[in-house]
């Protein structure tokens, strides 16, 4: 177990002409889930790679328990890193594929042998011992990966999309199982994902990225619900938040198609507004709508409908409805929703404005 | 019925494979033929060759063999040639995979002009090379000398052995060597470890076709061996030409000698050196 800590780190391609990832503050705590979520090419592989060791640090501190790892080979830092590939090594069994880390450090073969055997066992192994990794079904070879991370018992437990090559419901158990892990290893684990699901179900906390720089850090509720840019609003959520620009007047905001009620900004002042699909509601009143629209797409996804509002932006405003919606194709619909769960943000830079900005009327 | 549709008609399909192994027949008949005549001439005399050239074997004289083994030194060259190319084909493999690995795996400078200056020796045929390489090797005390020649086989072969290698360890998936160096291995400790034992396909190729393709050579084993206790066995049939007579039946007993251990390792490997000329192109 460790506190991994990122201080103003930075990796750039080409003597700097390309940067990959800049002024990275992060500090992930003793025993802490922490996740690194993010597009691709938003620097959170060479990010996790930094801290393995597998790419220099051209910028900025890495310390693992308070020592400094910028110089310090992989091989010594005492991390293990379960691959997106798994990287088993194709010519060995399951036993040496386990062991393979682990006589490196440890002479006595009784005693790899002993190790072996308690992480096989406690991860369903055993009898695949003797097999080869070509022998095995892909959710074999991921626990093979994971056994070989557990098996060495190191600081930091690195892991790199290691879901993404596995089937939907294979995904969902191994979550589980993970967590699992987590609950009963308590050690510090550093895991990447472009997957929110993953990101929200496992992480203690989340740290966003996007264009090689540290977007939001917090848990996942607190982000999800709190975001800091238009960026992390946009990414998280499936659907995504709804952004539509929006202006201050005397009484509220003002959408263009509705209004929310009450006091905080400046009148005339522009803002983009963000409102998640699921807060908002359809309703019969058209003075109390925050935007009223045609439907111009319904979405049944089983437990749940989306309904597609054109409301005059770029985009539809979505909205999270139940299994049965009254909305139709082509009706004008009206959608309202609770002021304290509307969210603001500068045009301009797309950052988060405190929510304490304004005051919603209760309705 | 018609009468026209009882009659025994020949498709298309069958007109097709006739045709094919028809062209199968010949061809084995072109590729095998002077294979067969020089084992069935092995076992014959001179003058029976010489009365009859295509004759099948009768008696056969299987104490030729004897004979050329214990009378004619092939024992000696037998044993220069397995010396030989055995130590020859070791160190290609071993630089060769070592050669590879650097250039599949590393980017370091002038990694292109190293490369360019390793294949541009396979554009030049062996005759312009051999007697710039005959004054070398004279020059440096290796003329007459089984080392002189197994360093002159590792320097011909060796381009094409880090070819065939390297072609094979750039498909070997990056994550295979950094999750060795995590697990605590040095770069010498992965290239043992997981290098060459991932391209033992590609390894077991170029064994193979390096072990035929030397035991077969000649032109530079004539050229820088001329004592008959260092010749291999492609020589031992010089010693059955003479100025004016040449020994027929014992040359192809000699040439017996020298192909059935080739024979004998492509039959048994062959599957295993296409695998590995193929390996990857087809996913």
């Amino acid at each position: 177990m460790a506190i991994v800590k990122l201080d103003k780190v930075g990796k750039s391609y080409g003597n700097g002409a390309v940067m990959a990832v800049q002024d990275v503050n992060i500090i992930i705590e003793d025993g802490e889930f922490m996740v690194l979520l993010g597009p691709s090419g938003c620097g959170k592989s060479t990010t996790l790679r930094m801290i393995a060791g597998l790419e220099s640090i051209t910028e900025g501190e890495l310390s693992i328990d308070g020592e400094r790892m910028n110089a310090v080979p992989a091989k010594n830092r005492d991390i293990a890193m379960v691959f997106q590939s798994y990287a088993l090594y194709p010519h060995m069994t399951v036993r040496d594929n386990l062991g393979f880390g682990l006589k490196r450090r440890q002479a006595d073969k009784a005693l790899v042998k002993k190790r072996v055997d308690e992480v096989a066992a406690s991860i369903g192994l055993t009898e695949y011992l003797d097999r080869k990794p070509h022998a095995l079904s892909g959710g074999q070879r991921q626990r093979v990966a994971l056994g070989r991370a557990i098996v060495r018992d190191p600081k930091v437990f690195l892991f790199d999309e290691p879901l993404s090559n596995l089937d939907a419901a294979l995904r969902v158990s191994t979550r589980a199982e993970l967590v699992r892990l987590h609950q009963e290893l308590q050690a510090t684990m550093i895991y990447v994902t472009h997957d929110q699901v993953e990101a929200m179900t496992m992480g203690d906390r989340v740290c966003i990225m996007s264009h090689g720089k540290v977007a939001q850090i917090g848990k996942p509720m607190d982000v999800y619900l709190n975001p800091a840019s238009t960026f992390v609003a946009s990414f998280l959520g499936n659907p995504p938040m709804n952004l539509m620009p929006a202006t201050a007047s005397e009484t509220g905001i003002e959408t263009g198609t509705g209004r929310i009620a009450g006091t905080g900004f400046a009148p005339g002042t522009k803002v983009t507004l963000g409102l998640r699909p699921e807060d908002l509601r359809p309703t019969d009143n058209a003075a109390e709508a925050v935007v009223s629209g045609r439907v111009v797409s319904l979405e049944s996804l089983g437990a749940e409908t989306l309904v597609h509002v054109e409301a005059g932006n770029d985009k539809p405003v979505i909205l999270r409805g139940g299994r049965e919606t009254p909305a139709r194709l082509d009706d004008t619909i009206h959608l309202t929703c609770d002021p304290d769960m509307a969210r603001f943000f500068d045009p301009e830079t797309g950052l988060a404005i405190p929510t304490n900005t304004f005051t919603g009327d209760k309705k | 019925m018609s009468a026209a549709s009882q009659s025994p008609r020949i498709s298309a399909s069958g007109l097709r494979m006739a045709a094919l192994l028809l062209f199968i027949v010949i061809y084995t008949a072109y590729s095998a033929g002077p294979f067969v005549w020089v084992a069935s001439m092995s076992l014959r005399t001179t003058t029976e060759i010489a009365a009859n050239p295509y004759a099948l074997p009768w008696p056969w004289h299987f104490d030729k063999f004897a004979s050329a083994w214990l009378d004619s030194n092939y024992d000696t060259y037998f044993f220069n040639s397995v010396s030989i190319v055995l130590s020859a084909v070791a160190l290609l493999t071993i630089i060769g995979g070592m050669a590879a690995h650097c250039f599949a795996r590393y980017r370091f400078r002038f990694k292109g002009v190293v490369y360019f200056l390793i294949f541009s020796t396979i554009i030049f045929p062996p005759q312009v090379t051999v007697i710039g390489l005959f004054q070398i090797m004279v020059d440096y005390g290796l003329y007459n000398s089984r080392i002189g020649l197994v360093l002159v086989y590792v320097s011909i072969q060796l381009p094409v052995t880090i070819y065939i290698l390297e072609a094979f360890f750039a498909r070997i998936p990056k994550d295979l060597f950094e999750a060795a160096r995590i697990d605590g291995y040095s770069e010498w400790a992965i290239f043992w470890k997981i290098s060459l034992p991932v391209a033992l396909p590609a390894i077991s190729t170029t064994v193979i076709l390096n072990t035929i393709l030397l035991w077969n050579e000649f032109l530079y084993a004539v050229v820088l061996i001329t004592e008959d206790d260092k010749r291999t066995l492609p020589l031992g049939v010089l010693r059955f030409l003479g100025d004016q007579l040449e020994d027929v039946g014992m040359i192809a007993t000699g040439l017996m000698i020298a192909i059935v251990p080739v024979v004998l390792i492509y039959v048994f490997f062959s599957e295993r050196l296409i695998q590995g000329m193929t390996a990857g192109a087809v996913k």
